[in-house]
Parts: structure tokens; C-alpha cells; sequence
């Protein structure tokens, strides 16, 4: 049971990429997928739109799933592998939370259960860089994020100018050298693919 | 579920993010149509963030709603008023009542003030759009695991949980 995180900002894409990747990880058929969406605005809106992919979902409110809820994510995560045991476990964190602190907590789920980890996804949203990068404590959150992606996907390209996609792409880079950035539209489908490839042949 | 760290404030709170959530059913004389919740559910989301920036935030996380309908359920987002207002989903005929759910995430307001601008905004544009806020309720979860219902279990559900809230928490209107 591999578990990927597709992390990132509020508002950056994520449960679209989410159904999206579910789809096409699942490869009609041939993979069993589950999904974890977290919220912190205490009512799953997000889990409701994920339902309607026919997935297995479960929705964690209540708290963040990297410090205020971390031990009920573990539990999670070992329900998900004794009660349905999917070959991936995509998990969508809030838009506040810190990946590696994920990887943690999903880590203390994986002491009972055979678990491995795919990539930290970690979504930038391409048509705000300047209100996600350049506000003192807003900043500090999303270049943490930035910082801990192993692959950064730029999301929305499709609704800005490929100079501001390669503006995106220059400013994250600042933070993070080694992960690989891709352009994401959930719109046109771009990345999706490239994304799926990364998750099924990582090794952690 | 629940938290098992209550005495210790989320990540969130160390960058100044505040969130709230309110579940509310609402209804009009007249059946609406896919058209009309639309733009009703958009010019919400807009109103509500507007709210939140003329009280001091400094970036919309999200505003984002998700509505059940029996025809059908709808989806609508901004991620600020500058931005503009999506939605998506459809309804198979017109209805006369829908369940919605508001989540607010903002960054640099308190829960209080997102909370206020909240339910200003909903009521605002509800009454706007010549609708009644029937009943509503904060934090309330719209399903609890069971993605799996029909939508006939599902829509009972709705409505139990509603009347479980008690009168104390129902904020019933004419």
C-alpha cells in the first residue's frame, strides 16, 4: 500500500488533482485506489465532491492531519490497509499543513500495517504566486511546503501566460532545488500522466 | 473522530490562518433552477469573501461550497474576490429547497470575525435571492463516512441531523 500525499495551498487545485490522479492510478481496474481528504473548516465539502468518483474515501475533520489529528490519520491509514488493503492511498492534507509532518503521522500508521511512501505532491497555484510568496506569515507556511515537495506541480497553467508559468517555476525553485516541477492543468489533463508515472515507480 | 490535542492550537493558527463551517438548508417559494443556484452559490462565495478582506484579511485561503440537492448537487469556490467565482455539478430539474455547506478558510481574521462574515454573507445573498435560511448549524457534518448512501438514506440524514441540533441551535426563519 503506497501512500502519496498531493499537498499544497488552499484553493490550489488539490481535490481536483485528487479525483483526477484516482482515475487514472486506478487504470480501470487494474489498481485498488482510497482517498483521505482532511479539512480543517469542520465540514467536508471536499470529501462530498470526492464521493462522487465511486472511490473509497474517508474524511477526517476535526483538526489538521499533521499535529491535531495526526493519531487518527494513523488509524486511519491502518483501517484503510486491514478493511480494503488498496494498492494506493492518495491523501490530501489541508491547505495548511506541513508534508513532512504527514509523512510522520502517516508513518505511525504504517507500524502495523506494510505501507510504503510515494512522493510529497506539493501544489503551487500559478495565478497568485505574489499573495502566497510575499506575505510575511502566509510565506513562511508556503515556501515550508515548497521546501519539503518532492515534486512540485504548478497548477492553473492554463489560466495564466507561459511567462508567468515560468515565473512560478523560477520563484519555487528558489526554495527547493532537488524536486523535480511540473505544469499541471486539471482543465486540459496536462501532468496528470507524468504525475501517475512518478507515483508508480517511486521508491522511497 | 475527533482531536486528540485539544489544549494545542492546529499549525494553522501559528500563520494566522482561521477557518469556520456552517451547514444551513435553504428554501424558496419558487423552484430554482441549475442556472440560479449557480450564480446564487457564486455570488455567495464572492460576497463572503469580500466580507472577510473589507475586515482586515490578508488572502482568502477558500471559500468554498458544496450543495445537495434531490436533483442533483452543486459546487462553488473563490479564492478571492479578485479572482473571481467558480461552480460546477448540476441539478436534473428545478427544486424548491437545497442543503449547503460553507467552509471559510482565511488568513489574517480570527475565527470570530470569519464567522461573522460568514453568515452575513449567506444570509445577504440568500435573502437577496429571495431565499429563507430555514435552518442552519455550525461545524455540523454533512455525512459521516457513509459515502456510500443513497440519496434518498442520504437526504434523511441531512434532515436528522438538523433536528437532532435541537431548537436552541436552529436559527429558523419565515
Amino acid at each position: 500500500m503506497k501512500i502519496t500525499q498531493i499537498a499544497g495551498f488552499l484553493g490550489c487545485g488539490k481535490t481536483t488533482l485528487m479525483l483526477e490522479l484516482s482515475r487514472a492510478l486506478a487504470g480501470n481496474g487494474k489498481r485498488k485506489v482510497a482517498m483521505v481528504v482532511n479539512e480543517i473548516g469542520e465540514i467536508p465539502v471536499d470529501g462530498k465532491v470526492a464521493q462522487g468518483s465511486g472511490m473509497q474515501v474517508m474524511d477526517i475533520g476535526g483538526g489538521c492531519i499533521c499535529c491535531e489529528v495526526a493519531a487518527t490519520f494513523a488509524k486511519t491509514i491502518y483501517r484503510l490497509y486491514k478493511d480494503f488493503d488498496p494498492d494506493h492511498v492518495l491523501v490530501e492534507p489541508t491547505g495548511v499543513a506541513v508534508p513532512h509532518q504527514v509523512k510522520l503521522a502517516a508513518r505511525m500508521g504504517g507500524r502495523d500495517a506494510k505501507i510504503g511512501l510515494g512522493p510529497a505532491i506539493v501544489l503551487f497555484d500559478a495565478t497568485r504566486p505574489a499573495e502566497l510568496l510575499d506575505m510575511e506569515m502566509l510565506g513562511r507556511l508556503v515556501t515550508t511546503q515548497l521546501k519539503d515537495a518532492d515534486i512540485i506541480a504548478i497548477s492553473k497553467v492554463d489560466a495564466v501566460k507561459e511567462t508567468e508559468v515560468a515565473d512560478s517555476s523560477r520563484r519555487v525553485r528558489d526554495y527547493n532545488a532537488k524536486a523535480e516541477i511540473f505544469n499541471l492543468s486539471s482543465f486540459s489533463g496536462l501532468g496528470v500522466d507524468q504525475l501517475v508515472d512518478r507515483i508508480l515507480g517511486w521508491k522511497e | 473522530m475527533g482531536t486528540e490535542n485539544p489544549e494545542s492550537p492546529g499549525c494553522y493558527t501559528e500563520h494566522g490562518v482561521s477557518g469556520y463551517g456552517v451547514a444551513a438548508k435553504l428554501s424558496a417559494k419558487e423552484p430554482m433552477t441549475e442556472a440560479f443556484v449557480k450564480e446564487m452559490a457564486e455570488e455567495m462565495m464572492l460576497n463572503i469573501a469580500g466580507k472577510c478582506m473589507d475586515a482586515g484579511a490578508r488572502c482568502i485561503g477558500h471559500v468554498k461550497s458544496h450543495v445537495e440537492t434531490r436533483a442533483g448537487t452543486i459546487k462553488a469556490d473563490t479564492i478571492g474576490v479578485a479572482h473571481g467565482a467558480y461552480s460546477k455539478g448540476n441539478l436534473t430539474r428545478p427544486v424548491k429547497d437545497l442543503h449547503m455547506a460553507v467552509n471559510s478558510i482565511v488568513q489574517g481574521i480570527v475565527e470570530e470575525t470569519v464567522k461573522a462574515a460568514t453568515l452575513e454573507g449567506m444570509h445577504e445573498v440568500a435573502h437577496g435571492y429571495g431565499l429563507s435560511v430555514v435552518k442552519e448549524k455550525e461545524h455540523a457534518y454533512f455525512d459521516a463516512f457513509d459515502f456510500m448512501a443513497s440519496k434518498e438514506a442520504y437526504q434523511k440524514e441531512l434532515e436528522a441531523q438538523f433536528d437532532e441540533a435541537g431548537k436552541p441551535d436552529l436559527n429558523e426563519e419565515a
